[in-house]
């Protein structure tokens, strides 16, 4: 793969006194889609507006295509953006929006009126040209974003939260319309959002991101399945946290004792030497429950404090170890309901959880 | 971001012009004060010697403080007339559509741009056939007339942004129509009803036209003697009313913007 | 309706069951409901009356009064019915029979004992030059203690003035007579009717160039203060909050300062021992004063300033409702700085501008302070001959017709600015 962009240890800050990114280090491939996942504040946007060039980076580089861009301005980077609320000209019609980036390029009017029309059809809005923005529904304001972002090719494409203000029946619907453009026109996408399951849907690879550093890069399943610290872990999908101590640990296993002197046997991952402090952390379908428990490295008696009914599976919520809020899943259609108040077996393997270090919990 | 030459030439241009224009706004106002305290005879620089006779003049003398007393009368008069049928106007505009809506708004609110001059010769004929030219009454209600759609415009803006659910949650809470007015529907637009009191207030303060009309000759506004003091025999005394006149319209904007920030920060917490 | 679906559903109940009365709850809900409506309407109109009452008569009021004097003439027929009931009689053509002589000679006759001859005789002087001396020496000649009423006044009128042979004259008298006339009208429109009733312009009229005067300078004032308005605005809405607060500082207080402070700031800044004329010299740039009062450039510059906040705060208001990213977007689309600013900025402003020169240009027609403290005599506009006319040359019914023109051209700017505005969803305060 041939990397379009690069950042090289990009420092930005607003007040000379807080860094929003820090020693940033990211590169893109062509042809990619590459999520950037983070909580609000953790400076996802400021990363996009350096690269689109709205904002300086304070220390380090940007490179396109091996050039540096922190002198070039915006519309000499031949970057498309979606930006969240569309940025629509609320003066001009829809035409004439996609027909801006064409108008501002000299293009002949014969090719410009050729591809608005080709770009409508694109995001199948073949009717609305000669409306005005606010005519549109949500969801066709933000198709019309997406195909003034892309009627003039544009080397890459960002889109900052461009689902996050339509319900989400259309935005489920969206993001399996971007993803479908992504395949068909292998345009770059460089993505912002902070909700996981979008993320975890349409991106190649996702950016991690917490606090302006990159926690984690990497494709959707190995973030899901090996989060390389508790943050990406708890942030990314759901889980159940077993807070503890180390009580021995070799290079890939460590054993942690819970406060009420319960052990448990986990894949190791950033957890600290023994005495220090450890979370494990299970997924609640990895989380076996009744007699599939039984074959578990790690197994356990709870008591069912809440069944709910989804489907395709239960969701079980289990008492144990001083608590009632472990999670397991059981799927529909066994035997019978476990009874509220009954106790339950439970139990997960050694490679389902994962000890980690609680320092780099938080975001 | 990343600027071009033309960029960062067009951005110091414009803030040179835009620092120019704040300047021709204020510089008038600055250049007026220090003549306030000249010893002088003529408004003219430079300045010769200090001396507050002119404050003195101002304040002492019968004619100049016979006039500050019945600008802040009349105004406050006028204003107080323009704030309560204004509010309630704006209240009845805010609370149903009925026939001729459209009309009676444009009349309400025609004294903002229909030219003084005519309206004062208007009441120069109108007035004298009351009998009411050259009297303080007649001067109050031409006044209170030009005050009333400031204080139908802020007050309809207070209104706009006023979520009438409250008033039906009051009402389901047991408050009687009265009630839900006073202690729900007033505290909200009260900053709107007092920012159009205060431009009422200046709008009279400032108003000279009219009076020229209406007044007897001893009946003096600060604004009636500038004018014929600019006119006949321009003294530093001048600078001293202008000072008074500033430091008054210093209170009113401070206020004003105080009055903003609270409904401002009213609403946010609202919201 | 949900109402009107439910009182449908109540009376085909109501039918189709036996006798029950038609008292379904659909019933009460419409009716309660136009009930509360009605109720809410007459409640609007009780909260709007009295300040409507009140404006009715002090506002509305006055203005009626002063424009009802363009077209309602009756200072000729006041002081002189017969002649004027003479008139109304008489077809127009040629000369009047004696009888009206006859009823001129009794009224100057009876209005110069009165002492009330000059009132006619001024409304005579409007249309005919001469007019006054040519009525007055008539009632000298009748007031003389030893003048005895003629059998033939229309010979003891030419035997005074052949004047009172043409046919001229007595058309003049004809529309003077009241009760309505256009004369003033047509005079404030620089426009005179002839006695065949011909409208042409007249060769000496001075209105229309006032007019033009009134809104070139209205227009030039405008101008400007779009010109600095504008990027002011701009920075004010665009630059971080201390910035912002002083700037808006700057443009407030002159806002709310009093008219005649800033006016009188203004002749200390313009006038020949002015600061500016000082520096000027101080700096060797001139040797003598320049004239900078009492002319065209004193008027536009303190009419700018006065004027300026009025196009700088809608501006403002609009510029503040522009997102931002409709700028960025125009850059990452390709657009250099100047064509975003030009194509996409400047079109989203175009309600700001429009209301703020709409605004400036309402109320620039009307000034009549500034010009008349720091104008000449060819800067004063129609507001002043207004004032001239109604204080200086008691002539009422021009002053009246001028007052119509002023408020016809404010009436139709300010429908325009109605439609500007409201197109945007509110009033720019
Ligand atoms: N223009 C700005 N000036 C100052 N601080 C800013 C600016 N933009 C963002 N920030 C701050 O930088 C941090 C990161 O913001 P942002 O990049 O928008 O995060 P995200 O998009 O991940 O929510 C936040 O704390 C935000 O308050
Ligand atoms: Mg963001």
């Amino acid at each position: 793969m041939v990397d379009i962009v690069s950042f090289d240890k990009v420092s930005k800050s607003y007040d000379g006194r807080a860094y929003v990114v820090r020693d940033l280090d990211l590169s893109i491939a062509q042809g990619e889609f590459l999520t950037l996942l983070g909580p609000s504040g953790s400076g996802k946007t400021t990363t996009l507006m350096m690269l689109a060039g709205f904002e300086v980076p304070t220390s380090g580089e940007i490179y396109l295509d091996g050039k540096p861009l922190s002198r070039r301005p915006p519309h000499e980077r031949d970057i498309g953006m979606v930006f969240q609320n569309y940025a629509l000209f609320p003066h001009l019609s829809v035409a004439e929006n996609l027909a801006f980036p064409l108008e501002v390029r000299h293009r002949p009017r014969a090719e410009i009126r050729q591809r608005v029309e080709a770009a409508l059809e694109m995001v199948r809005l073949p009717q609305v040209g000669a409306r005005k923005p606010a005519q549109l529904s949500g969801g066709q304001q933000q198709r019309v974003a997406l195909a003034r972002a892309l009627v003039f090719e544009p080397r890459l494409v960002l889109m900052d939260e461009p689902l996050g203000a339509l319900d989400k029946q259309l935005r489920d619907h969206m993001q399996y319309e971007i993803r479908a453009l992504h395949d068909r026109l292998g345009v770059t996408v460089v993505y912002v959002t902070h909700d996981q399951s979008e993320a975890l849907t349409m991106s190649n690879r996702i950016a991690v991101f917490a606090g302006g550093r990159v926690r984690q890069l990497a494709a959707p399943d190995v973030l899901y399945e090996t989060p390389s610290d508790l943050f990406v872990a708890t942030f990314v999908g759901e889980s159940n946290v077993f807070a503890g101590t180390v009580a021995a640990r070799d290079d890939t296993v460590a054993r942690v004792a819970l406060a009420d002197g319960t052990a448990m046997a986990a894949t190791a991952m950033d957890a600290g030497a023994a005495g220090a402090a450890a979370a494990v952390v299970v997924r609640p379908e990895k989380l076996l429950l009744g007699p599939l428990a039984e074959t578990c490295e790690n197994r356990f008696t709870g008591q069912v404090a809440d069944v709910v009914y989804h489907g395709d599976h239960l969701r079980v919520r289990l008492a144990a170890f001083g608590r009632d809020d472990i999670i397991g899943r059981m799927p529909t259609g066994g035997p019978a309901l476990p009874a509220i108040g009954a106790s339950l077996a439970f139990g997960f393997d050694r490679a389902a959880a994962r000890a980690y270090d609680p320092a780099h919990g938080a975001g | 971001m990343p600027r071009t030459p033309i960029e960062r030439v067009a951005g110091v241009t414009l803030a040179v012009v835009a620092a120019l224009v704040a300047l021709f706004l204020i510089a008038p106002l600055l250049a007026i004060l220090p003549l306030s305290v000249s010893d002088g005879q003529f408004l003219v620089y430079p300045i010769r010697g200090f001396s507050l006779r002119w404050f003195e003049t101002f304040f002492a003398s019968e004619r100049w403080a016979l006039a500050i007393r019945n600008s802040f009368a009349i105004g406050a008069t006028a204003a107080s007339i323009a704030t309560v049928l204004g509010t309630l106007a704006a209240i009845g505009l805010a609370r149903a559509n009925f026939r001729g809506k459209k009309f009676v708004t444009a009349v309400l609110l025609s004294p903002l741009i229909v030219p003084i001059v005519i309206y004062a010769v208007g009441l120069y004929f109108f007035f004298a056939r009351m009998g009411l030219t050259q009297t303080y009454t007649g001067i109050v209600l031409a006044h209170a007339a030009l005050g009333s759609p400031f204080v139908v415009v802020t007050v309809g803006a207070a209104l706009a942004n006023f979520d009438h659910t409250l008033m039906r949650a009051a009402s389901g809470l047991g408050a009687s129509p009265l009630v839900a007015f006073r202690r729900v529907m007033l505290p909200i637009v009260l900053p709107g009803v007092l920012t159009g009191a205060l431009f009422a207030f200046a709008a009279s303060f400032d108003e000279v036209v009219t009076v020229i009309f209406l007044a007897a000759p001893q009946q003096r506004t600060i604004p009636r003697e500038m004018f014929s003091g600019i006119r006949e025999n321009i003294s530093p005394v001048i600078a001293a009313a202008s000072v008074v006149m500033i430091v008054t319209a210093v209170l009113l904007v401070a206020t004003v913007e105080w009055l903003r920030r609270r409904s401002l920060r009213a609403r946010q917490q609202a919201g | 309706m949900g109402g009107a679906e439910l009182s449908a559903a109540a009376s085909g109940a109501g039918a189709g069951g036996a006798v029950v009365p038609p008292a379904g709850p659909g019933r009460n809900l419409v009716r309660d409901h136009a009930r509360a409506e009605r109720r809410r309407r007459l409640q609007a109109i009780g909260l709007v009356a009295p300040l409507f009452l009140f404006l009715l008569f002090s506002f509305v009021g006055p203005i009626a009064d002063m424009l009802r004097r363009s077209v309602y003439d009756m200072d000729l027929a006041g002081v002189w019915p017969r002649t004027a009931a003479a008139m109304h009689a008489w077809d127009g053509n040629g000369l009047p029979p004696d009888s009206a002589f006859a009823a001129l000679g009794a009224d100057i006759r009876a209005s110069a004992e009165a002492g009330r001859v000059a009132v006619a005789a001024q409304r005579l002087n409007y249309p005919i030059s001469g007019g006054r001396s040519l009525v007055m020496n008539m009632a000298r000649r009748v007031e003389a203690d030893d003048f005895k009423p003629p059998a033939d006044w229309r010979a003891a009128f030419l035997d005074a003035d052949p004047a009172w042979g043409s046919a001229e004259t007595w058309s003049a008298i004809r529309r003077a007579s009241g009760p309505v006339t256009d004369y003033f009208l047509l005079n404030a429109l620089d426009l005179h009717k002839d006695a065949a009733g011909h409208i042409s312009r007249a060769p000496d009229g001075i209105f229309l160039s006032i007019l033009w005067r009134t809104f070139s300078i209205s227009g030039v004032v405008t101008l400007f203060a779009l010109l600095l308005g504008y990027p002011l605005a701009y920075v004010m809405t665009h630059s971080s909050g201390r910035v912002a607060a002083v700037l808006t500082l700057f443009v407030l207080l002159p806002f709310w300062t009093s008219l005649l402070v800033r006016t009188a700031a203004w002749i200390v800044l313009l006038q020949d021992q002015g600061i500016i004329n000082k520096a000027l010299m101080a700096i060797g740039l001139i040797d003598h004063p320049v004239r900078l009062m009492f002319n065209r450039v004193g008027v536009v510059i303190a009419m700018v300033h006065v004027l300026l906040p009025f196009m700088v705060l809608p501006l403002a208001a609009v510029m503040r409702g522009i997102r931002p990213e409709t700028v960025r977007a125009a850059r990452s689309l390709g657009a250099h700085p100047w064509t975003a600013f030009r194509r996409i900025y400047v079109p989203q402003t175009m309600p700001g501008v429009g209301a703020g020169v709409l605004l400036v240009f309402i109320s620039a027609i009307g000034y009549y302070i500034t010009p008349a403290l720091v104008g000449g005599a060819d800067d004063q506009m129609l507001s002043y001959f207004i004032a001239f006319y109604t204080n200086e040359t008691v002539n009422w019914g021009l002053a009246a017709a001028l007052a119509v023109v002023l408020l016809a051209a404010t009436a139709v700017l300010a429908a325009i600015y109605a439609r500007v505005v409201a197109s945007r969803g509110g009033l720019v305060t």
